[in-house]
């Protein structure tokens, strides 16, 4: 039952890692870029977020710490200069100097300014009900201490020191206590409110760190992913060219083998004598030129693609009529048509503008459209070769197309993207033991892409497959300069 | 002996009378058409702004500053603040208001707290600022500045209804060279 279970457990998450597999395999290796950059777009997004939040922290901090330290410079300020107004009132009771007591009496009043200023300034700032009463407590009192002050003085500079001192310990020392305690109360609330702003924004830098510590996270766990991403495409695609390189070999072996069979068979037959007569022998040099003749096409496409991008650069560019084209493919397919049976019909727009390219190289190209169309062709045994004039697809101008189609299996949709590939061989022409090496069409894709073009596809199944070559049309204009100037090759540069 | 004094009070007396003469000559104001180079300004008399008095007549003024009079209608006491002796203020009130010299002053005063019938001395102080900071603070203050020097922390009253700038205001002090230097004293 355990073991069961655990199959299944097994046989899900295999599941899982080929859905993976498939979405890495087939996203990643066309966009790694831009899996890159949305990494980069989401951390850079998130971090955003997070700096505006450490921003907000930082401001919350100043803040505080400004509002604490001016809140405790104007508590202090009160404080100190309520004891200086006190104190010059006293001390104009320790002369008989009026002019002295005249300073004192200056000194007070200056004191008792800053200290109105300050305690009405606070009054303004008070926020919170406590405050707002604690303040107007303050301004009455002050005010109540100012009158019995004005009182003491007046006194003091008339002469009447005796009522002065019985005055200010009636009135003033009491009324200067109060004073006092509020200012404390004052310094007390500022401390309460300045702990309470403190531990607001601890818990905003506690909240920020904690974010910011999540968004590191977050970024370095989705790098990690997206570098495994990328590696495990990387790798995907390697295991997937070297099983492609397998089915090649595979493919080539194959192809190779049965002819040598074939020539092994027939060589050991003339050399024991088997083989007796003239029409037995011709019989057999046919057989065995066939083969041969097969064996040389096989090795032929294979250098040829392995020499592709070498080749391309020796290419000879010249003016070529579509026709000129045609029959030089016309003629070098023409045995493997007729051998099979096909009919190639022809169809050729009038009047069609000149192109640009290297002959056995477009001729190669068509060629291994035909030879699929042979290969893939069916039943009907019919292959098409068109050839017609169209505004360029992606250029402003005309292009040339010529289209090599058959009424035969015609491929998936799936698998269109993929015809292209190197050594790429559909799974369903594998089964049905059709031979191939899986190079011709790619061979041909560079061919047209050399020239200037390109190469298409539009393919049904069971209906047919239609292969289009798009090549540029030379201009008219440009013809006749080209014919006016001496016929130089041109070589194009890669 | 009792002829000895009153010899003595005629002679103190003659004394004062030269001396006040030769004061009068050489200080008070004198008017502008005797001598036309010597330019006055009014000498203000000054109250605390919360004051109710607005008015005083000549002989009221001199009764308050002679001390005979100790309290304001308000039931306040009266505090009179004066100038240093041989200020030209001082001076100008002693011709104008008190019509006594300084040791008459004095001696007015002496005698004045010696018997009870004065509370308080005057309070004298060196500079006009001063003057003005003590009526300022102390209600019951009266003094005199010289009216460039009044300002709005202190209440002018009129003298027989006229105030300082009215014509015909009679406490006039000598202004120019007199009063730069009282300027460069208070500095």
């Amino acid at each position: 039952m355990r073991t069961r279970k655990k199959t299944e457990t097994g046989a899900t998450a295999g599941k899982l890692v080929q859905t993976v597999d498939r979405i890495i395999g087939t996203v990643l290796p066309q966009y790694t870029a831009l899996v890159v950059t949305l990494v980069f777009c989401i951390v850079a997004i998130v971090g955003s977020f997070v700096m505006r939040d450490l921003q907000t922290a930082n401001s919350s901090a100043e803040n505080m710490y400004r509002v604490s330290v001016q809140g405790l410079l104007q508590v202090g300020e009160m404080q100190y200069f309520a004891q200086e107004t006190r104190r010059a009132t006293l001390y104009a009771l320790t002369t008989n100097d009026s002019n002295l007591q005249l300073n004192y009496a200056d000194q007070t009043r200056d004191a008792d300014r800053q200290v109105t200023r300050a305690i009405a300034e606070y009054k303004r700032e008070a926020t919170l009900p406590e405050q707002l009463e604690l303040a107007n407590r303050l301004s009455n009192d002050w005010a109540e201490y100012l009158g019995i002050r004005d009182e003491v003085l007046a006194s003091i500079l008339e002469g009447s020191t005796k009522e002065a001192v019985s005055l200010d310990l009636s009135g003033g020392v009491p009324s200067f206590e109060r004073v006092k305690q509020e200012l404390n109360e004052v310094r007390r609330l500022y401390d309460r409110q300045a702990s309470q702003r403190l531990a607001n924004v601890v818990a905003t830098s506690r909240r920020s760190a904690l974010r910011l510590i999540g968004t590191l996270l977050f970024a370095f766990l989705l790098s990690i992913g997206a570098v495994w991403a990328i590696q495990r495409s990387r790798m995907l695609g390697a295991i997937q060219l070297a099983k492609l390189q397998m089915d090649f070999v595979a493919s080539v072996s194959h192809e190779l083998r049965t002819p040598v069979a074939v020539l092994s068979s027939a060589a050991d037959n003339i050399a024991d004598g088997l083989v007796t007569g003239k029409a037995e022998i011709q019989k057999y040099g046919q057989m065995m030129r066939n083969q041969t003749r097969q064996m040389s096409e096989l090795v032929e496409q294979i250098l040829l693609f392995a020499s592709a991008d070498e080749r391309s650069e020796r290419y000879i560019f010249e003016r070529l009529t579509v026709a000129q084209i045609l029959d030089a493919v016309q003629k070098s397919t023409k045995g493997l048509v007729e051998g099979h049976g096909f009919v190639l019909e022809r169809r050729i727009e009038a009047d069609l503008p000149q192109v640009l390219g290297d002959l056995p190289a477009l001729t190669q190209c068509l060629q291994n459209l035909v030879g699929n169309a042979v290969k893939y062709g069916g039943e009907r045994k019919w292959i098409g070769l068109t050839a017609w004039r169209a505004p360029a697809a992606n250029r402003a101008g005309e292009e040339i197309r010529i289209s090599v189609s058959d009424r035969g299996m015609g491929i998936e949709r799936s698998e269109l993207p993929h015809i292209f590939d190197p050594f790429y061989r559909s799974p369903r022409v594998v089964n049905m033991q059709i031979h191939g090496t899986g190079l011709g069409l790619s061979l041909a894709k560079r061919i047209a892409e050399t020239m200037g073009g390109g190469l298409t596809v539009v393919s049904e199944i069971s209906v047919g497959s239609a292969f289009t070559l798009h090549l540029p049309a030379l201009e008219r204009n440009e013809v006749e300069m080209r014919s006016a100037a001496p016929q130089p090759t041109s070589v194009p540069q890669r | 002996m009792g002829k000895i004094i009153q010899f003595g009070f005629g002679l103190g007396l003659a004394a004062a009378l030269i001396a006040f003469v030769s004061w009068e000559a050489a200080h008070c104001a004198i008017p502008s058409s005797a001598n036309p180079e010597v330019t006055t300004e009014p000498l203000a008399i000054v109250v605390n702004r919360s004051n109710t008095v607005d008015d005083l007549s000549t002989s009221e003024l001199r009764r308050i500053f002679l001390g005979d009079r100790s309290h304001w209608p308000s039931g306040r006491r009266i505090t009179v603040v004066m100038r240093e002796p041989g200020e030209p203020e001082r001076k100008c009130m002693l011709h104008d208001l008190y019509q006594m010299s300084e040791s008459d002053l004095k001696t007015h005063f002496l005698h004045g707290l010696f018997t009870g019938e004065i509370l308080v001395s005057p309070k004298i102080l060196a500079t006009a600022a001063g003057v003005r900071k003590f009526v300022f603070n102390v209600p019951g203050a009266i003094g005199y500045v010289r009216l460039s020097d009044v300002d709005n922390t202190v209440k002018v009253l009129r003298v027989n209804e006229l105030l300082p700038d009215d014509k015909g205001y009679r406490l006039r002090v000598e202004s120019s060279g007199v009063k730069q230097d009282a300027h460069a004293k208070e500095n």
